[in-house]
């Protein structure tokens, strides 16, 4: 009767989602693709293809060199040290009484928040005169820091306030893997009388391995992406110090017009997501495997 | 109310043979058990009545209708799972309700069908609860009104007990063949426990990969078995066979048969031969006492032997005889079909059913 | 031995309030700020309680720039996201667990693409696209690219997955048809998850700075988050009571709804996370 309509429901059903995919990541991406070979400022009608042109004048910009660098800089950080303490606070902070739910909302709390009211909540609190992290520091009896304020210190500032965002919703996810071990593994190593190390190195980490692989993959991606907290609190300064990758094609494309540079930044960036994205799926085929 | 055809019905998986040639037909308002071992296509065969599969080749047919390419909402059939299949969002009521809404059932008579149906399973107190909080016995009961309140021809049930502990399988049990005899509607119901199937059958289909082996009431199944397999599969223990060769009197070969057959519990025990023709020494293996009833294994020339008896535990002697009464033996031809010497004929079943 | 225990055990309570302590301060501090005096802000070492609680620094604050337009832009944007994305999703996730169709595994594969890409990685070609439609600084430019969410089909294919064949059967002999099977049977089913991830997506949305900086050129359809990241250059210098007092307008009703709902909204959060 309606075995017409029955044939193509399911595309149908499909349909709006896919357009929007289509519209707005996928084909986009094909055109930044395209504009990597040309030259091009946006006004003139004209884009110019000039081959591989833009790769290599990125490969010479030492602006386009300082921004990779600040990203692995911090990525390589940001990333390294969420993981260690998120993974700490979990195996402190995982009883269930509701005071520890307590530490464990709090810790979470910043991650609802807009990265812009953080970013401009730090600047306050680093700012070099003012600021209560000085005045901490103080307390201590330590020297005062500029924070955002020096080269030598602004990108570290961006990556405390990273730290301090992201390590609860960290924290919350392996507290999240920590609960899925089946208690009775424990239960087999208390009979074998095995100590708090022994289980951690036996049990526990071989068991959340697959969950921090997954995090630290998630997380890698995330922190290629910085922008937020860089374009409120330094916009890239002082004196590039904090300029990233996501920074520098903001930058090229919308303040100077360099639509063909900005967009093989952007293939640059996404090579690497690509290589994140594979290694992510290719560590989830081997955990669907174990399993 | 409705009988139900099944011609020349053969059904594919892919490349798989599931039910190669099915003829049957299910009698009008029978209680029809199929039963046979797991992976049988007992499923395979009620879904195919519901609709929910597509035979491969063949008919079937819901009274005189052929339901080839009937859509299984229109087939006036209502099914019960084995998990019961219960809209867990919606509450008791919804769910009695649901099939009649989409019928467009007027409201003021799917009220009175509610309230009918739910009197007669005995729901009525909890139309307004959602299913999870009610017992497996209970969902049992909605599941069975959300059947009921349709009115179908046929009713089809896919093992709806074995979720069910022992003691209120039992109850269910006789509250379905109550419910049977109350709507008169035809039932056809699967189950692979042959003491279901023969509690509460009025005729039960045994199948054996996809093939029909005998479709009888309960008792001439037992008492009448078609062929081997239907021999072995009713009745615990299963029927004794023994090969003709391992006799040692020569006087069963002549009728060309392969192996003669008792049930356990038919088997005399005794320190004497007698003069049955089936006679045989024996040892006692094991014994496995069961209240009213004793079973034994037995160790004889022609292999292990079953025996079962009531009430009189046999002293335990290094020799006895196990044997048989001329009435009680089965003799199987070489293709497993079963013939009964009083008788002499090839299929005993009909002959005496109808006597 | 019994005392050392009791010690152990307020070590570790001190050390717990520690943490609270380098999470709660910031947003303590924050508070303590936003009713401040101009002075009061620019001494050293700081003071902790203000003389006057100047409840007017709110009102300075909103004044700045039109924080009621802004807050009307989140909502426009931010809801009409979650109902597009309703009515998206659930259908395309409903397709791929029940349906088998042509090229059914390549759309499915191109929606797991799309969960990878992130938008700071689109943002240049779909500014120009935008442009050429004459979309830019639109509420529109801001709604059309997340009106389907990759990783909520994803989650939501999963729950549909996971709802045994017997019930669909259950209904197609209830004579229900496709369409009734969904919404009465399956879409109810999978509420707890829909709720998760429409929570999910709300606060990334509401949060969004990136993508209406980027989108946006005046203050027609800017949101909360840019309109309050202007605050960093008011004229006449930093203001940081000011400034404080503007994000607590934005902090403070999320940060009350989190502790009512935490328990939800943590479980929304690591469960998307997780799975
Ligand atoms: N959708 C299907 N696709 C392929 N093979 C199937 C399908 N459904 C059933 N089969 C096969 O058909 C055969 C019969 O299955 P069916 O479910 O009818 O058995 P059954 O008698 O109900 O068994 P059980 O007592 O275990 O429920 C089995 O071998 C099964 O593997
Ligand atoms: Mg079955």
């Amino acid at each position: 009767m309606s075995g017409w309509f029955e044939r193509f429901r399911p595309y149908v059903m499909v349909a709006p989602a896919i357009i929007v995919f289509v519209l707005f990541f996928i084909y986009p991406i094909g055109y930044m693709i395209y504009l990597s070979f040309h030259e091009w400022d946006f006004i003139s009608p004209e884009k110019q293809f000039v081959g591989l042109d833009n790769f290599s004048g990125l490969s010479e910009h030492p602006e386009f060199l300082k921004s990779l660098e600040n990203t692995f800089v911090f990525t390589f950080f940001s990333v390294g040290i969420t993981t260690v303490l998120a993974l700490l606070l979990a195996l402190w902070i995982n009883r269930p009484t509701r005071f520890y739910g307590f530490v464990q909302g709090a810790v979470f709390s910043p991650h609802i928040i807009s990265l812009v009211s953080i970013a401009m909540l730090w600047m306050w609190l680093m700012d070099p005169q003012y600021g209560l992290l000085n005045w901490g520091l103080e307390l201590f009896g330590l020297p005062q820091s500029e924070w955002l304020a020096s080269p030598e210190t602004a990108l570290y500032s961006i990556i405390l306030v990273a730290i301090w965002k992201s390590i609860g919703f960290n924290t919350l996810i392996i507290i999240a893997g920590l609960q899925s071990i089946p208690p009775h593994l424990y239960e087999a190593a208390a009979l074998d009388q095995s100590s708090r190390f022994t289980s951690f190195a036996k049990i526990t980490f071989p068991m959340i391995s697959p969950t921090l692989f997954f995090l630290i993959i998630m997380n890698l991606i995330g922190s290629f992406q910085v922008f937020e907290t860089i374009d409120i609190m330094t916009q890239g300064g002082p004196l590039q110090s904090t300029n990233t990758l996501v920074y520098y094609i903001y930058e090229y494309g919308f303040r100077f017009f360099q639509l063909g540079y900005a967009s093989s930044a952007g293939v640059i960036l996404l090579i690497v997501l690509s290589i994140l994205t594979v290694l992510y799926f290719f560590l989830m085929s081997r955990r669907v495997h174990y399993q | 109310m409705a009988e139900i055809r099944f011609e020349n019905v053969r059904k594919m998986f892919g490349e798989d043979t599931i039910i190669p040639d099915m003829n049957m037909t299910i009698k009008d308002g029978s209680f029809t058990v199929i039963v046979g071992p797991s992976g049988c296509g007992k499923s395979t065969t009620l879904r195919m009545i519901a609709g929910l599969e597509t035979q491969t080749e063949g008919n079937i047919y819901i009274g005189d209708r052929l339901v080839n390419d009937v859509s299984p909402g229109k087939r006036n059939v209502s099914m019960v799972f084995q998990n019961y299949a219960l809209y867990p969002t919606m509450t008791v009521k919804g769910n009695i309700e649901f099939g009649l809404k989409n019928r467009k059932v007027p409201k003021a008579e799917r009220q009175k069908l509610i309230e009918e149906v739910a009197d007669i399973v005995g729901l009525t107190p909890y139309l307004n609860k959602k299913p999870q909080k009610l017992s497996g016995g209970q969902r049992q009961r909605v599941a069975l009104a959300r059947a009921m309140v349709k009115k179908p021809d046929v009713f089809i049930l896919d093992e709806p007990l074995s979720n069910l502990d022992a003691k209120l399988r039992q109850q269910m049990r006789s509250e379905l063949v109550q419910l049977h005899a109350k709507l008169g509607t035809t039932f056809v119901y699967v189950t692979h426990d042959q003491v279901e199937a023969m509690s509460m059958g009025d005729e039960i289909v045994l199948l054996d990969q996809g093939e029909i082996m005998q479709m009888a009431p309960p008792l001439d199944l037992y008492n009448y078995p078609a062929n081997r397999f239907t021999a072995q599969f009713i009745g615990t223990p299963p029927m004794n066979l023994v090969s003709v060769d391992q006799l040692p009197s020569a006087g069963f070969n002549e009728k060309a048969v392969e192996q003669i057959g008792f049930r356990p519990e038919k088997a005399k025990l005794r320190h004497f031969p007698g003069n049955d023709q089936f006679s045989m020494p024996c040892t006692i293996l094991n014994r496995e006492t069961l209240g009213s009833e004793i079973i034994y294994q037995l160790d004889t020339l022609a292999g292990r032997l079953f025996a079962k008896t009531f009430n009189e535990p046999v002293v335990d002697a290094e020799q006895l005889f196990v044997s048989v009464n001329n009435e009680d033996i089965y003799y199987f031809k070489e293709n497993g079909r079963c013939i009964a010497p009083y008788l002499n004929r090839e299929t005993p079943i009909k002959v005496r059913s109808t006597v | 031995m019994k005392t050392s225990r009791y010690a152990l055990k307020g070590l570790n309570v001190l050390g717990l309030l520690i943490v609270i302590a380098i999470f709660a301060t910031p947003f303590v501090w924050m508070a303590v700020t936003s009713v401040k005096s101009l002075s009061e802000t620019i001494t050293f070492p700081p003071v902790w309680i203000p003389e006057t609680i100047r409840f007017e620094n709110f009102a300075l604050a909103w004044d700045t720039g039109p924080f009621f337009r802004y807050f009307v832009n989140s909502l426009v944007v931010t809801l009409s996201i979650l109902v597009l994305q309703l009515f998206t999703i659930v259908p395309a996730a409903y397709a791929f667990a029940r349906y088998r169709f042509f090229a059914d595994r390549a759309l499915f594969a191109l929606t797991m693409i799309t969960l990878m890409i992130p938008t700071q990685l689109i943002f240049l070609p779909v500014y120009l696209q935008f442009s050429s439609w004459g979309l830019l600084d639109t509420h529109l430019a801001l709604i059309l690219p997340f009106a389907a969410n990759a990783f909520a089909i994803f989650m939501l294919r999963q729950t549909f997955k996971q709802v045994p064949e017997e019930l669909l059967e259950a209904a197609r002999l209830d004579q229900a048809s496709e369409w009734k099977i969904m919404y009465m049977v399956m879409v109810p089913m999978a509420k707890p998850t829909i709720i998760t991830l429409l929570l999910f997506s709300f606060i990334t949305h509401w949060n969004d700075y990136f993508w209406p900086l980027v989108m946006t050129t005046t203050d027609a359809s800017r949101t909360l988050p840019v309109g309050i990241s202007a605050l960093t250059n008011v004229e006449g210098g930093v203001a940081w009571h000011i400034m404080m007092a503007g994000n607590m307008i934005l902090v403070v009703p999320i940060l009350i709804i989190f502790f009512i709902a935490q328990r939800h909204i943590i479980r929304a959060f690591v469960y998307t996370g997780v799975k």
